[in-house]
């Protein structure tokens, strides 16, 4: 853990709480005002020096308050500029991962693509982009790159499992959000002369819940982990999975707790679930990330499989 | 407020050696184990496992060196489980000794108690059970009827006993009993060690689905048992239960029970397979993972002295959901010969007829999503 965590994690709360229902246009210009951006980047370079466990805990809070501006793209793309010595322009800087949309394209100053081994700078200039929504309505745009790279670098990042890692982050954030609301709704709602929460079907419903919401935390936590250690191929891959598998249990579940009144656009809830629905596609879905890592585990055979997990834990501890 | 904040999971020692250790012990005993063996494999018997696990040290791991413990770590005990489990190791003959009732006497027991079973359990060679559950007492064990009745000679112990597993293999029982005449619900409960070869005890086999012989009844007619029999405190018993089904609940056995079926899998479909079945193996080590995350941090929260209760219900919900689905799911996707001659044949349809169980053992989805509803502040 950097030793600035809690200094950041307060920060970031109290910024994200703030700017929880405002629009990209006033969220954005405080997001980065608040130097966010070079979360990643060693202080020597001009940065916060935080590392993969500092971005998890900011990207959860982003999550927890459905955060409308793009925090862990230009996390992610400031940091592998830092990496291959390349200097960040001014403004937003987004990622487009092979094959992904680019979320905030529209937006952004340049965007980081990373694609068979090279790292390649695009100003905006150089990009034209197909407009598009996320579920959540925000601005996901398709990106044809028109003109040349502003600079380019050998790298062997997968930016691909990195976008993943970063949705997995939020999605831990934004379930405990919806389960916050969700409790908060059988506490209070009076249905049949008491509490939703008094009723044993209700309590079970919301045990279930609070598993998937721990599931995902603990995936996420450990893939932080594992990057910090400097590889984490394997486990992104089955916590992005494990994602996919809990949003699809447990966003149902937010939903049936709340009743009518959490489809409602004025509600809260839908910011967070459909933000989740829309998540478990992007980066990979599930059936990419399933493929992936099966294929993996099959090359490592029956027995195999097993002494891979003990041996990637065991390398954080030795 | 979150949920399920992770615990790191340190532990102290060459855990690669560790490790190694358990898995040539296995090599050098695993040329006699049948595949039917080897699944759910901590409800499996073999004496002479048993006996040399008690030999390598690694039985009795955390326990003081004066009742022939090791003084292990608890992290470095689960190190030990998971990998018995992962290679399907039968180690169900010391699991329920090596688990609940050393550390209970360790707890709770009296000098001459941990002295009397707790040496022969770290050599593998005594063996317990636990008696809780009665004709009228599953999930709602407060209800058990069972008496022990003070004498001036000692307990007199009547009633019975039911779903008792390896009550036929063991030495002792962990038996919850009514010690207060007429109390009801919690109160007036005590745990005693029961010697099973004591006069008036009648061991009776119940075979399951699967026609294994697991369960047992017990009958006690009028069984005299010496006053420090008594495990803890008269009228406590309640209390040092639900402690003990706390070690019960947090271990690597609740996701790992259908583990070996997935090694089969793997195996069959070869480094090469089919893009339905690559999902289905990427789908099922996700889980797992995720799972051997959450399990090794519910150990590291109880190692630093902390009550992981909502954790450990939490973490063997979702495994015994895991591993009941697992073979499901296999089932689902490949086109198996139940019937077979092969390893996946044979371990699928032998852990999809045992998988029932695997969700009733040591408390039901119910039972467990009510503990965590009741840790939400539910209920």
């Amino acid at each position: 853990m950097s030793d600035n965590r809690t200094l950041l994690t307060d920060m970031a709360a109290g910024l994200f709480a703030d700017l929880s229902s405002k629009p990209f246009a006033e969220a954005w210009p405080q997001v980065a005002e608040a130097g966010f951006s070079t979360l990643l980047v060693p202080e020597d370079a001009g940065g916060f020096g935080g590392d993969w466990g500092d971005v998890l805990a900011v990207l959860r809070l982003a999550g927890l308050n459905a955060l409308a501006a793009p925090l862990a793209e230009p996390v992610i793309a400031h940091w592998l500029l830092a990496g291959a010595g390349i200097a960040a322009p001014e403004g937003l800087i987004s990622i487009a991962a092979p094959g992904q949309l680019v979320p905030y394209g529209r937006h952004a100053a340049a965007v980081v693509h990373v694609e068979s081994g090279t790292l390649s700078l695009y100003h905006a200039d150089a990009c034209t982009f197909d407009e598009g929504l996320s579920p959540a309505g925000e601005p996901w745009d398709a990106v044809s790159f028109t003109a040349a790279a502003a600079a380019t670098a050998a790298c062997d990042v997968d930016l691909l499992a990195l976008g993943a890692f970063a949705r997995v982050a939020q999605a831990s954030g934004a379930l405990e959000a919806a389960f916050t609301l969700a409790i908060d709704h059988v506490n209070t709602r009076v249905q049949f002369g008491r509490a939703l929460a008094k009723f044993q079907a209700v309590q079970q419903a919301m045990a279930e819940f609070s598993e998937e919401a721990a599931a995902v935390d603990a995936s996420a936590a450990a893939c932080a982990a594992a990057l910090d250690y400097g590889d984490a191929s394997f486990e992104i891959a089955a916590a992005k999975l494990r994602m996919g598998l809990a949003v699809d249990r447990a966003v149902p579940i937010a939903h049936r707790m709340h009743g009518a009144i959490g489809f409602t656009i004025e509600y809260a809830l839908n910011h967070l679930t459909r933000r989740l629905m829309g998540w478990r596609s992007e980066f990979g879905g599930d059936a990419f990330w399933a493929e992936r890592l099966g294929r993996r585990v099959a090359g490592l055979g029956g027995h195999g499989l097993w002494r891979e997990m003990a041996a990637r834990t065991d390398r954080l501890v030795g | 407020m979150q949920i399920f904040p992770l615990h790191p999971f340190r532990p102290e020692g060459d855990i690669p050696a560790l490790r190694q250790q358990v898995r040539d012990l296995v090599a050098s005993h695993e040329a006699n184990w049948p595949v039917e063996l080897r699944a759910n494999c901590w409800f499996s018997f073999d004496e002479e496992f048993s006996k040399a696990m008690g030999r390598a040290g690694l039985l009795g791991m955390t326990w003081p060196k004066q009742y022939g413990g090791h003084e292990r770590t608890l992290l470095e005990r689960y190190v030990v489980l998971e990998e018995l489990l992962a290679i399907g190791a039968p180690a169900g003959l010391h699991w329920i000794a090596d688990r609940q009732t050393g550390p209970l006497l360790l707890r709770y027991g009296t000098e001459s108690q941990r002295e009397k079973y707790l040496p022969g359990m770290a050599r593998g060679e005594v063996y317990a059970c636990i008696g809780l559950s009665e004709p009228g007492s599953g999930s709602d064990l407060a209800s058990v009827r069972t008496s022990a009745k003070k004498t001036n000679e000692g307990w007199r112990i009547n009633g019975q006993k039911v779903w008792t597993s390896g009550a036929h293999k063991s030495h002792a029982a962990l038996t919850l009993l009514r010690t207060e005449e007429g109390s009801e619900r919690q109160a007036g409960l005590s745990q005693m060690m029961i010697d099973l070869d004591t006069p008036g005890i009648t061991i009776r086999p119940i075979i399951d689905m699967t026609g294994s012989h697991h369960f047992n009844e017990i009958w006690f007619e009028d069984v005299l048992l010496p006053h420090d029999a008594l495990v803890g405190e008269e009228g406590n018993g309640w209390k040092q239960v639900v402690a003990e089904l706390a070690l019960e609940r947090s271990g690597p056995e609740r996701y790992l029970s259908s583990h070996m079926l997935l090694v089969a899998l793997i195996d069959a479909v070869g480094p090469e397979p089919d893009a339905p079945t690559a999902q289905l193996i990427g789908r099922l080590t996700a889980e797992m993972w995720t799972l051997r995350q959450m399990s090794m941090s519910t150990i590291a929260k109880l190692a630093a002295g902390e009550d992981p209760v909502v954790e450990a219900a939490i973490v063997k919900d979702l495994g015994n959901a895991y591993e009941q689905a697992l073979p499901r799911m296999v089932q689902a996707a490949v086109d198996a010969d139940l019937s077979g001659k092969s390893d996946l044949s044979r371990l699928l349809t032998w852990i999809l007829v045992a998988s029932p169980s695997f969700s009733l053992r040591g408390g039901t989805p119910e039972v467990l999503r009510g503990i965590i509803a009741k840790g939400l502040g539910l209920r």
